[in-house]
């Protein structure tokens, strides 16, 4: 069953397009991760399937329906970001029990667990906590609501090490007991790629790819070697990264459709064929065009 | 995974009562604006006096006209107030749709406007009971018995309600437009102008008498309760399509 489809979703604010023609589908009980640079319209797309804010062109449907102003999709989904906000007046221990009122599937134990694990007081309000304690309280509401689509956006900003560590354990051990759907977004994807199924890789408000992490990390090769060995062996493809190591080596990053045989024939001819991590190569992938950091401080 | 399901009645209820705990401030509130006004009458609203040569009688009116007022002006804030951001932010950090956010935000009014209308009425008997403890003066009481507390309750209830529901849609058309802030204050201070210029009475002068000198209860309750409601429907189709938390 396909939980979330998205067809042609375009979405201006202002003169700005910020979601380019997005179509995509995401499967029932896969954790999904959203990945993409600064103001890819990472936010911008889980907003519109939480039913937030309004499609500007194109189709959403969140359970087939659609997804703004719909109770049904409200009650099967939690959007939980740093951003949720909560009535002053209320405190964290009444703030679980009014969650545990609305969502059906809540685990009050989880959530109790949860709660003492993290040392929070439930006398405390939430608008007194600091960054890291405000979105740990939020994943706990995340995940003890057990929603059938829960979307975490960020989840981590703020956190530190150790409870970074300790939610993705939480996560997919909760996962594992309940299954459900789950996107959680990010840009550090080398921190939740153990964990996700499926990367949709956003960028300038497009889709870049939607695919396996597992395809992911065979995506793309590394070459490296004699620089005319590694041009010739690359040629007339794209090449995504190519950095000179030393004099005449150079490493060349480039899509792996190669055969089994080219690639061993390669090897052979005395280039270092390897895999390139995820994480670098969603860098390579989102790369601007513009050159490096170093070029804005360089003043010739 | 199975898909749960819920009824917009089920969800307006939980969120009620969600707000009357999340938003225990305003009641906090109306009890001060109470307090403050029965402060301000306690020196009579108005006096009239007579005297001869021998005889000086002066007359102090004490009514609760003033915390009635009060109250007016504390539900046209409360209703603004619960349709900003940060209140609707709140909603949708739960199960909601921009219709359930909209129905309990009116059944809290309209909570609201039952609480703050006991307590405005009662007050009147608050002030008695001041005048007489700390006033060395006689006291006669017009007014009086279940049937003139149930006719108050009746009419400063609508009135509140008929108050929070303008509240509301204009708190509603300030979320659209902030255009809407400076607008409203200069729509009624001009047509206050024109009162003046216009010999015979204009807008405001007929508003008022229609909702305010109507001395039929039934009409007047048909009056306020169909007012009220269309400025709800109205207000409600605006928040319908407000986008939240962008």
């Amino acid at each position: 069953m396909k939980v979330i489809e998205s067809k042609g979703i375009t979405k201006n604010y202002f003169r700005k397009q910020v979601l380019k023609e997005l179509t995509f589908s995401i499967e029932e009980n896969k954790i999904t991760g959203l990945i993409g640079r600064n103001g890819a319209g990472k936010t911008t797309l889980l907003k519109i399937i939480a039913g937030f804010i309004r499609e500007s062109s194109g189709k959403m449907d969140v359970f087939s329906e659609t997804p703004f102003n719909s109770l049904n999709v409200s009650v099967n989904s939690i959007f939980v970001d740093d951003q949720m906000s909560f009535p002053p007046a209320l405190q964290l221990g009444e703030l679980l029990n009014e969650a545990a009122r609305f969502y059906p599937n809540w685990n009050d134990e989880l959530a109790q667990k949860l709660f003492n694990y993290f040392s929070f007081d439930a006398k405390g309000y939430h608008n007194r906590l600091s960054k890291g304690k405000t979105s740990t309280f939020n994943m706990i509401i995340g995940l003890a609501s057990r929603c059938p689509l829960t979307i975490f956006d960020e989840p981590t900003t703020g956190m530190d090490e150790a409870v970074r560590k300790d939610f993705y354990r939480a996560l997919l051990k909760d996962y594992i007991d309940y299954p459900r759907t789950i996107i959680l977004s990010s840009h550090h994807l080398d921190e939740i790629e153990d964990l996700l199924e499926d990367v949709l890789l956003l960028h300038n408000g497009k889709k870049l790819l939607h695919k396996p992490i597992s395809d992911l990390k065979e995506w793309a090769i590394g070459v490296k070697g004699a620089s005319e060995d590694v041009l010739d062996f690359t040629q007339e493809r794209e090449v995504l990264y190519k950095n000179s190591v030393g004099m005449n080596t150079q490493y060349v990053v480039v899509k792996n459709d190669f055969s089994e045989e080219a690639l061993s024939k390669a090897h052979h001819s005395g280039l270092e064929i390897t895999p390139v991590r995820s994480s670098d190569l969603f860098v390579y992938l989102t790369a601007e065009a513009k050159g490096g950091i170093d070029d804005v401080f360089n003043n010739n | 995974m199975s898909l749960t399901t819920t009824s917009l009645a089920e969800t307006v209820k939980k969120q009620y009562f969600y707000k009357l705990k999340a938003n225990i401030d305003s009641f906090s509130s109306l009890v001060g604006i109470q307090i403050l006004a029965i402060l301000f009458s306690l020196g009579g609203i108005s006096s009239s006096g007579m005297g001869g040569s021998f005889v000086n009688v002066n007359v102090k009116y004490y009514s609760s006209d003033m915390v009635l007022i009060f109250t007016l002006i504390w539900s046209f804030i409360t209703a603004v107030t619960i349709t900003t951001r940060p209140y609707r932010n709140n909603d949708f950090s739960f199960v909601t749709n921009r219709l359930s956010s909209s129905l309990s935000n009116i059944l809290f009014l309209v909570t609201a406007s039952v609480l703050g209308s006991i307590t405005a009425l009662l007050s009147a008997n608050l002030l008695q009971v001041i005048s007489y403890i700390f006033l060395d003066e006689q006291i006669y009481n017009i007014g009086n018995g279940t049937q003139h507390m149930i006719l108050g309750f009746t009419v400063s209830f609508l009135y509140l309600i008929l108050i929070g529901a303008c509240g509301y849609l204009i708190g509603a058309l300030i979320q659209v437009s902030k255009l809407f802030i400076p607008l409203f204050p200069i729509l009624f201070i001009g047509l206050l102008f024109l009162e003046g210029v216009v010999s015979n009475g204009f807008i405001v002068s007929n508003v008022y008498t229609f909702y305010a000198m109507e001395s039929a209860l039934i009409l007047f309750i048909i009056k306020t309760v169909f007012t009220a409601v269309t400025l709800f429907i109205a207000a409600i189709s605006i928040l319908n399509r407000l986008e939240v938390r962008r």
